[in-house]
C-alpha cells in the first residue's frame, strides 16, 4: 500500500499526464496561424501568418468577416493559454514523478 | 499554487453565481473542509490538516430543476477549462491544471453504468449512492457578495465514515476517515454533539453500524461514546 500522501501524489500524476494529452489535442484542434493586417488606402487587408517548417509564410486572405476574425483572435488567445498551461501540465508532472521515487515519512 | 488555486476556485464559484446557476449546486468532496473555515470561524481549524485534491466536486441534487441554460464548458473556457472524458462511458470532466471540476448526481433506483445527460448545462453528470445523504442537510456559508451551499459538516463526516469502507484504494480509504475524524473534532470543540447525534439518528441502523465500524478502527473513544450512548 502507498502512503496517504504518495497515494494522492500518484492520483495527481495521472490526472496531469491526462491532461498533457488533452492539452496537446485541444491545441492540434485549434486553426493554426495569426491574422495580420495591412491597410492600404483606407481599406484593411488580412494575411495569415503562418510557419512551415522553418519559414514563416503570409498567405493572402484579403477582406474578411468580422466572424472570421474574431475566431482567429480567440485562437490566438486560446493558444497562448493553452502552451502556458500545458508547460505548467509538464512541470507539474515532472515534480509529481521525482515526489514520487522519493521516501514518505511515516 | 495554492493561493491561485484558491483564486481559481472562486473564480469559476463568482461565473457560477452570475449565471444563476451556483443555488443548483451542492460543492461536495475535499474542498468543503477549506469552505468550512467560516462555519468554525469561533474555534481554532485549520484546513490544511486535510489533503485537498485538485478535484473541485458539484452536487446538483435535483436536475430537472435547473431553469437556466448555461453552457459551463463554454463560461470557463477562456480560464484555460478543457473538457477531458474519463473512460470509454464518456464521463466529462472540466480539466486545468490547478483545478478539476466534476458534477455528480444522487443514483436512483438500480443505478446507472452511464453517465446522467445535463444538457442545459452542456455537460454530463455521475451518478453515485448516498449522496442524498449530504443533502438532506446543508449550510450555506459566505463567499465574497454570494453563497455556497455546504453538506452541514456532520453530514460530511459521517458520510466520508460510511464511504471509506467501501474505497478500493486504501490511502484514499485512510483520507477520507482522517478528514472525517478532523471535522468531527471540530463539530465537538464547537459544541455541536447534539447535531452529530442529530444526524447519526437520522440515519438507517445499517449505515448506523458501519459508521460505528469506522470509528472503532480509529479508536477515536470521544465520538464513539457519544454515538454509541445514542444508540442504547
Amino acid at each position: 500500500m502507498k502512503g496517504v500522501i504518495k497515494g494522492a501524489l500518484a492520483e495527481e500524476l495521472a490526472n496531469s499526464s491526462r491532461m498533457k494529452k488533452e492539452y496537446e489535442k485541444v491545441l492540434k484542434k485549434l486553426p493554426e496561424g495569426c491574422l495580420a493586417v495591412r491597410k492600404i488606402r483606407g481599406h484593411k487587408y488580412y494575411y495569415l501568418v503562418k510557419r512551415t517548417d522553418k519559414k514563416v509564410k503570409y498567405i493572402y486572405k484579403g477582406k474578411i468577416s468580422d466572424e472570421e476574425r474574431k475566431k482567429y483572435e480567440e485562437a490566438k488567445m486560446l493558444r497562448a493559454k493553452y502552451r502556458n498551461l500545458l508547460s505548467k501540465v509538464k512541470k507539474q508532472i515532472r515534480f509529481l514523478r521525482s515526489s514520487l521515487r522519493g521516501k514518505e515519512a511515516v | 499554487m495554492e493561493r491561485k488555486q484558491s483564486e481559481l476556485c472562486i473564480e469559476v464559484l463568482r461565473r457560477f453565481h452570475k449565471a444563476n446557476i451556483l443555488n443548483d449546486f451542492i460543492l461536495i468532496g475535499s474542498w468543503c473542509v477549506y469552505f468550512y473555515k467560516e462555519y468554525f470561524s469561533d474555534i481554532p481549524y485549520i484546513d490544511l490538516t486535510t489533503i485537498k485534491t485538485r478535484d473541485l466536486d458539484f452536487l446538483i441534487d435535483n436536475p430537472a430543476r435547473i431553469k437556466q441554460e448555461v453552457d459551463i464548458p463554454e463560461l470557463l473556457k477562456d480560464l484555460g477549462f478543457i473538457i477531458s472524458f474519463k473512460d470509454s462511458n464518456g464521463y466529462i470532466k472540466l480539466d486545468h491544471p490547478d483545478l478539476i471540476l466534476e458534477f455528480l448526481v444522487p443514483e436512483k433506483g438500480k443505478g446507472r453504468d452511464k453517465p446522467y445527460p445535463l444538457p442545459k448545462l452542456g455537460i454530463n453528470a455521475t451518478a453515485l449512492r448516498f449522496l442524498n445523504f449530504l443533502s438532506d442537510n446543508t449550510i450555506k456559508v459566505k463567499v465574497e457578495d454570494f453563497s455556497l451551499t455546504l453538506p452541514h459538516p456532520a453530514n460530511f463526516a459521517l458520510h466520508k465514515l460510511i464511504i471509506f469502507q467501501r474505497r478500493i484504494r486504501e490511502e484514499k480509504a485512510i483520507k477520507d476517515r482522517n478528514t472525517a475524524i478532523e471535522i468531527l473534532r471540530a463539530l465537538l470543540n464547537k459544541g455541536e454533539e447534539n447535531m452529530i447525534r442529530e444526524v447519526f439518528n437520522s440515519v438507517p441502523q445499517k449505515w448506523q453500524k458501519k459508521i460505528i465500524r469506522g470509528l472503532e478502527e480509529t479508536k477515536e473513544k470521544a465520538i464513539l461514546e457519544i454515538l454509541i450512548n445514542t444508540n442504547t
